[in-house]
């Protein structure tokens, strides 16, 4: 009885030796950035930037970079043309940036998008970004420097603290495409002095299709504003009055309290009034010095500004049917019976905006 | 019937009944929901509790007349011996048949989020080989366990903490009661195949220590803690996700820890699911025990059987694993547990007040 306990025993671990599910370090290729175009033909070519590792035995590695592209008629099969032009095995789970070219994206960044929802081993918190031109010349940056999938990461966490782009991966990006109430925008890149890369500002997107217009950076850190959305180290530059003999000041956004009013009359005629107050500190200006800072006209000078830009950006939303701030979402939630009623890809165009903003400087640095 | 190694005291019955309701449901139960409910599918998880508070309530008026008998007892000694029999095998069915549904289920989720390249089967034995073991040593060992396991389901509350800083959306919920009350209801329907598992307690009642009073009050509690968890996940799943989004996924809630991604630590979902693999085996242990349970037989016979359901479960996992098998089986099997969990209980209560038996009575 105990020898065949015993026997039995040895013979269990035999069983246990297979492992189907390993992945190896040594075979697999790294993609850390992946970008989508649509070419003259109206293929669609795909670019990743890899890490290849490769051993040299000891415990050394060898680390290449590499620029691989494939094109096909549809997204679906990339992948397996850029696998089959990679030694080792493609591997998308740390595929920190997707880069969609602005042609592309005019069509609709859903199909490129969904690919990493179905897939379970590929990464959700990949930055999506939009570029300008195509989007392979971003990923080609700096061939020989690598990788620059981390660059631009580096990038734009960079200006997301800043309060330039919002913080949007392929998780938040999900939710914001197929919801109707509410539209996305993207960060928006291109390429300068032929190697470096900038973030432009952002670019207004309705549902999953680029609209073709952007923002600066300077308005989209007010969008930012209006959206509610505030970032510890942020810091804006704003000209006041004519061009040339304006004054600029910067200052930093301290406080932040938006107060979004959706507001819907007798007529079905829908006004959104949004209040954003905020308390900021000023980083510099260039005062007359012969004169005592007056900080009320300053406030005031600043609010009404603010607010005219504000009211700007408001317009261009509208211009590009891009409802970043959630209007409908806002109506489907307290006004079920006119959402039911309206188109609201067509409704939104009709849509008053009545932005305010309050400045109020708390700060004004080491002098006065 | 009171023995020794298989009497467990009502602290380990709150437990045994969490564990054996929690576990695969919760993965894709806010999908379930959401279907007809769409944004009021807390709602119908709330009145779902109700409901399963109902059927205990049920339970508890049944067994109170039978204190020292099983569900399978019960049906004979009220039903007489023929008719009895029968019925025993429509509940000795269910039990295997859910079992083997719960381990397809398990087997299908890892599959697709962790071993996608192992064969079924050998997930399948790993898994069953774990269950049998636990199930064979009896009634205490497994309520031990399940107090243990738990601890796992209190680490699944933390983890859906970290959840809390992607982006929410409130207004997703709004407006409250939007979608009616029937298709509330419909969701209710599809929230109550998830809390299966109280059905447990109509064979632990003779084996609680001192089972005379307190009882209901323990399993009361019990539910009220599985209404309350089920609730809040479907909460924060309809807050996190838009409606159209959640009928894409399969398993909302590990969609969920998709999102959180940290420096050091990434996906989370996978690290959760990894852990999750204990408390979805307890559901499976429990329904291999309540089916060997079912089987009336004495306990030198009682190994033997569990090895032999153990071996039919197993078989059942066998079946090919494609989406249309599978919802087809599913929906045979949710008619099944609807006759034995909520149907012939509440018959038998009236048929034991109509014949006014109870325990002492003559047998029929």
């Amino acid at each position: 009885m105990r020898i065949i306990f015993i026997i039995i025993l040895c013979i269990l671990p035999i069983l246990l030796t297979g492992c189907w599910d390993q992945h190896l370090l040594v075979n697999r290729t790294l993609v850390n950035g992946i970008s989508f175009d649509v070419t003259e033909e109206g293929k669609i070519n795909g670019s990743v930037r890899a890490l290849s590792i490769q051993s040299k035995g000891g415990g050394q590695f060898d680390i290449y970079d590499e620029l691989v592209s494939a094109e096909r008629p549809t997204p679906v099969g990339l992948a397996l043309d850029i696998d089959s032009r990679i030694a080792g095995e493609i591997d998308t789970s740390k595929a920190f940036v997707v880069i969609i070219g602005e042609e592309l994206a005019k069509k609709g960044i859903h199909p490129f998008i969904e690919i990493f929802y179905r897939n379970m081993n590929s990464y959700m918190s990949s930055k999506i970004i939009i570029s300008k031109g195509k989007a392979t010349e971003i990923l080609s940056v700096e061939k020989e420097k690598s990788p620059i999938a981390f660059v631009i990461l580096q990038l734009l966490n960079g200006t997301e603290a800043d309060m330039v782009i919002p913080k949007e991966t392929t998780f938040t990006v999900w939710k914001k495409m197929l919801d109707p109430g509410e539209d996305m925008i993207l960060p928006y890149v291109e390429r300068v002095e032929s190697n470096k890369v900038e973030v432009a500002g952002v670019a207004l997107v309705n549902d999953d299709q680029y609209t073709g217009i952007t923002l600066s950076r300077e308005k989209s850190s007010i969008l930012m504003l209006l959206m509610d959305q505030l970032s510890k180290k942020n810091r804006m530059a704003l000209t006041m009055g004519s061009e040339g003999k304006g004054r600029a000041i910067s200052f930093a956004t301290r406080d932040l309290r938006r107060n979004l009013e959706v507001l819907v009359d007798k007529d079905n005629k829908i006004t959104c009034k949004i209040d954003v107050k905020m308390n900021v500190e000023v980083g510099s200006y260039t005062q007359d010095l012969s004169k005592r800072l007056n900080i009320k006209k300053l406030n005031k000078d600043l609010s009404d500004e603010l607010t005219k830009q504000a009211k700007e950006i408001t317009d261009i939303l509208l211009q590009a049917n891009c409802d970043a701030l959630g209007i409908g979402r806002r109506i489907s939630s307290f006004h079920p019976e006119l959402w039911k009623k309206i188109n609201w890809n067509e409704e939104y165009q009709n849509v008053q905006f009545e932005p305010n903003v309050k400045v109020n400087i708390i700060k004004t640095g080491n002098v006065f | 019937m009171m023995e020794k190694n298989i009497s467990i005291t009502k602290y380990q019955l709150f437990f045994f009944m969490i564990q054996s309701q929690t576990g695969l449901g919760l993965l894709s139960l806010p999908n379930v929901v959401q279907k007809t409910a769409k944004g009021d599918g807390w709602i119908s998880t709330l009145i779902a509790g109700v409901a399963v508070q109902i059927m205990l309530v049920i339970y508890w008026q049944l067994l109170k007349r039978f204190p020292n008998l099983i569900y399978t007892e019960i049906t004979q000694k009220i039903l007489g011996r023929f008719l009895g029999k029968f019925l025993n095998l429509f509940i000795y069915l269910n039990f295997i048949f859910v079992g083997g549904l719960a381990t397809i289920l398990f087997i299908k989720i890892i599959n697709l989020w962790l071993l996608p390249i192992t064969p079924g089967w050998i997930i399948s034995i790993l898994i069953l080989t774990a269950c049998i073991y636990l199930t064979i040593s009896d009634l205490r060992m497994i309520a031990r366990f399940f107090v243990l396991a738990t601890s796992l389901i209190l680490l699944l509350l933390f983890t859906s903490f970290l959840s809390w800083f992607t982006p929410k959306e409130i207004q997703y919920i709004l407006p409250i009661g939007s979608s009616g009350f029937k298709n509330i209801l419909l969701g209710t329907n599809n929230s109550l195949l998830a809390m299966l598992g109280f059905e447990g307690l109509l064979f632990l009642f003779p084996f609680i220590i001192d089972n005379k009073k307190g009882v209901l009050k323990t399993i009361s509690m019990a539910n009220i803690f599985i209404a309350t968890f089920y609730t809040f996940f479907v909460f924060l799943t309809l807050i996190s996700f838009s409606s159209d989004q959640l009928a894409q996924m399969r398993e909302p809630i590990l969609n969920l820890l998709r999102g959180i991604t940290y420096i050091m630590v990434d996906r989370v979902d996978l690290i959760f699911l990894s852990i999750w693999i204990v408390p979805m085996s307890t559901s499976i242990i429990a329904y291999l025990f309540l089916a060997s349970k079912s089987m009336n037989v004495d306990k030198k016979n009682y190994p033997k059987v569990v090895l032999l359901n153990g071996f039919i479960i197993f078989s059942i996992t066998l079946i090919p694993h494609n989406d249309a098998i599978i919802t087809l089986f599913n929906k045979y099997v949710t008619y099944l547990s609807y006759a034995v969990v909520f149907i012939i209980p509440t018959l038998l209560l009236i048929l034991s007040f109509l014949f006014k038996k109870h325990e002492s009575s003559e047998s029929a």
